[in-house]
């Protein structure tokens, strides 16, 4: 479904990309992680059309989308949550989900009369609060309101920058439980981005492992924590030796 | 879920409700205007149809303002060239005579039907507003702002020193007097039903999402550029429709009508109303035109309780900053806030049951 292949960025004299290259297959989550710095928020907005990338390519579905910026992108199927919640704070929950679904029925006719703006206010339980102010939710439904809105628009491809930010042991659970869902309900391809480390390994099918802007190590969850690079990255090299 | 409100974008029925609020958001103007219109000496049925010129503007100015969250300073531009176009398109041969008798292009000779001149005029706003909008609409925030006050002053200039067609400083009279409160009435309605439609479409809504988070509306493959030259261009309609208006009922127009006068009491207006709903709009033309009336009444000197006060000239332009000043530090959203008329009512009788 998504194919990224040797993707480079550089800013200023800072390379923060360096020949980077995933691919995610429909239906599977990856996970997306490395210390800060390490270049995945970065490697994520240049999926999500914000970056144009220096060098290299991104495919989604077998076409071409590398820098064509992020509405092109978005209409192209990829959604997205944002490290530091970004809702439409004054819109109400069913307004937030609405105004995504409306860019899914003109560009994805079909997916949008099955996804439903109500089912997935109910899927999220947000349906007690749609005509409530978004800003008014407390945190832990932000944030599954803005997975929900980044459903409404019908993705091949979901990207979530930190979903898990700041819920206690209880909403992450909930949370994980529900990107299970959307694995079940709409088989996208979804990449996790977080440092909550049970989290990942509890959620993700594969691992893609990231330092100093290049991808060190990818592949099913116990290969890469058994990879002596990831272990140096996250342990430290006095340990390992 | 003390805030939940009714909700305008489902599809069922979501058209209709709409309409239904902006009628219902028209309520108080048609029954002022009732009252005017029967019971009223024609001093203030002349003051009436200043307000209703006023409301039209407001609500033009709120389709953009109100959606995009961008402080627009030229939309008196619009509601000028309007004015001078149908008095341009109008004017009776014999009055073009005393007034503009060296007219370029032929409109010395020109004189067409009160309609077509109106109709020629919105289009000559729709082409204006759709180059300035390829440029504002690029743009938001503060450099927006700027080119929008840019406009107003090139617009102003043209009107003042292109003498052959504007007359410049003087009056452009002899336009014909063919709308009276009951045009005026109507057209208020129209304009506030297609204002309201508007904001709860889909472009609407999709705006007002870009206005309060560009990167998420753009993560959603909303083109917000798009929809401000949309709202812009809308805008300026209803604005160029006011100064249509308000040449066909004054009769006699200047540029200075045109001008920061007209920009600082329409924005004043729309500031107390409350900018982000047609319900704002209304209430800040309503609450402001009753209000500076009665600062007027008192600006040449009153006697209350045998005390004989001095003249207070000015203090309508005082009190129009001291609105400006009050709403934002205290009530930034307006006295209607977020939430437009129907909305509040259809709380209210959910409570009361």
């Amino acid at each position: 479904m998504l194919s990224v292949e040797a993707v480079s960025k550089t800013f200023g004299g800072v390379q923060a990309l360096r020949s980077a290259s995933l691919s995610c297959a429909a239906g599977e989550i990856l996970g997306l992680i490395g210390p800060n710095g390490a270049g995945k928020s970065t490697l994520v907005n240049a999926i999500a059309g914000v970056l144009k990338p220096d060098a290299g390519s991104v495919k989604l579905a077998g076409n071409e989308i590398t820098g064509h910026g992020p509405e092109h992108c978005a209409r192209a199927g990829v959604g997205r949550t944002f490290q530091t919640i970004r809702l439409f704070r004054d819109l109400t929950v069913r307004q937030n989900v609405e105004v995504a679904h409306i860019t899914c029925r003109s560009v994805r006719p079909d997916v949008a009369a099955r996804i439903g703006v109500d089912r997935l206010l109910a899927q999220y339980q947000l349906d007690g609060f749609a005509d409530v102010p978004a800003g008014t939710l407390s945190y832990g439904s932000q944030r599954r309101l803005e997975i929900a809105r980044a459903l409404a628009l019908g993705p091949l491809l979901l990207l979530l920058d930190e979903p898990a930010a700041g819920l206690n042991e209880d909403e992450s659970e909930t949370l994980a439980v529900a990107i299970e869902g959307i694995r079940r309900d709409v088989g996208c391809a979804t990449i996790v981005i977080d440092h909550d480390l049970r989290f990942i390994n509890r959620l993700c099918d594969r691992l893609c492992v990231m330092d100093q802007g290049q991808v060190i190590a990818s592949g099913q969850t116990e290969e890469v924590w058994r990879d002596p690079r990831v272990i140096e990255v996250y342990v430290g090299q006095s340990e390992t030796s | 879920m003390s805030q939940a409100i009714e909700d305008t974008t489902r599809p069922n029925g979501a058209l209709a409700r709409s309409l239904v609020g902006g009628l219902v958001t028209s309520l108080p103007v048609l029954v002022g205007g009732l009252l005017i219109l029967n019971f009223a000496p024609t001093y203030y049925t002349f003051l009436a149809l200043g307000a209703f010129v006023n409301l039209i503007v407001v609500v033009g100015l709120q389709v953009f303002m109100g959606n995009s969250n961008i402080a627009n300073l030229g939309h008196s531009a619009f509601v000028g060239l309007g004015a001078y176009g149908v008095a341009i398109l109008s004017t009776p041969l014999a009055m073009k005579k005393l007034s503009i008798p060296n007219a370029p292009f032929g409109f010395a000779t020109l004189e067409l039907d009160p309609v077509s001149s109106a109709l020629l005029a919105l289009l000559a706003v729709g082409i204006l507003a759709l180059v300035s909008g390829k440029v504002i609409s690029r743009l938001s925030g503060v450099a927006a702002t700027i080119v929008s006050l840019a406009l107003l002053i090139i617009v102003h200039s043209v009107f003042l020193n292109w003498t052959d067609l504007f007359k410049g400083n003087q009056a452009f009279f002899g336009i014909p007097k063919v709308v009276g409160l009951p045009w005026m009435m109507a057209m208020s309605v129209v304009v506030i039903v297609l204002a309201r439609l508007f904001k709860d479409s889909h472009w609407g809504l999709q705006l007002r999402a870009s206005a309060q988070s560009p990167q998420a509306a753009a993560a959603l493959g909303i083109d917000a550029r798009r929809l401000r030259l949309v709202s812009w261009v809308l805008s300026a309609l209803i604005c160029g429709l006011a100064g249509i208006l308000y040449a066909y009922f004054a009769g006699t127009i200047s540029p200075k009508l045109f001008y920061f006068q007209m920009i600082f009491n329409t924005l004043a207006m729309l500031i107390l109303g409350g900018m982000a709903t047609v319900t704002g709009a209304v209430t800040g033309v309503i609450v402001l035109s009753v209000g500076l009336e009665f600062i007027r009444s008192i600006e040449s000197g009153v006697t209350i309780a045998g005390i004989q006060l001095p003249q207070l000239l000015g203090l309508s332009g005082v009190a129009l900053g001291v609105v400006i000043v009050l709403c934002m530090a205290f009530r930034p959203s307006g006295i209607s806030g977020r939430y437009e008329l129907d909305e509040l009512l259809s709380r209210f009788f959910r409570r009361a049951k």
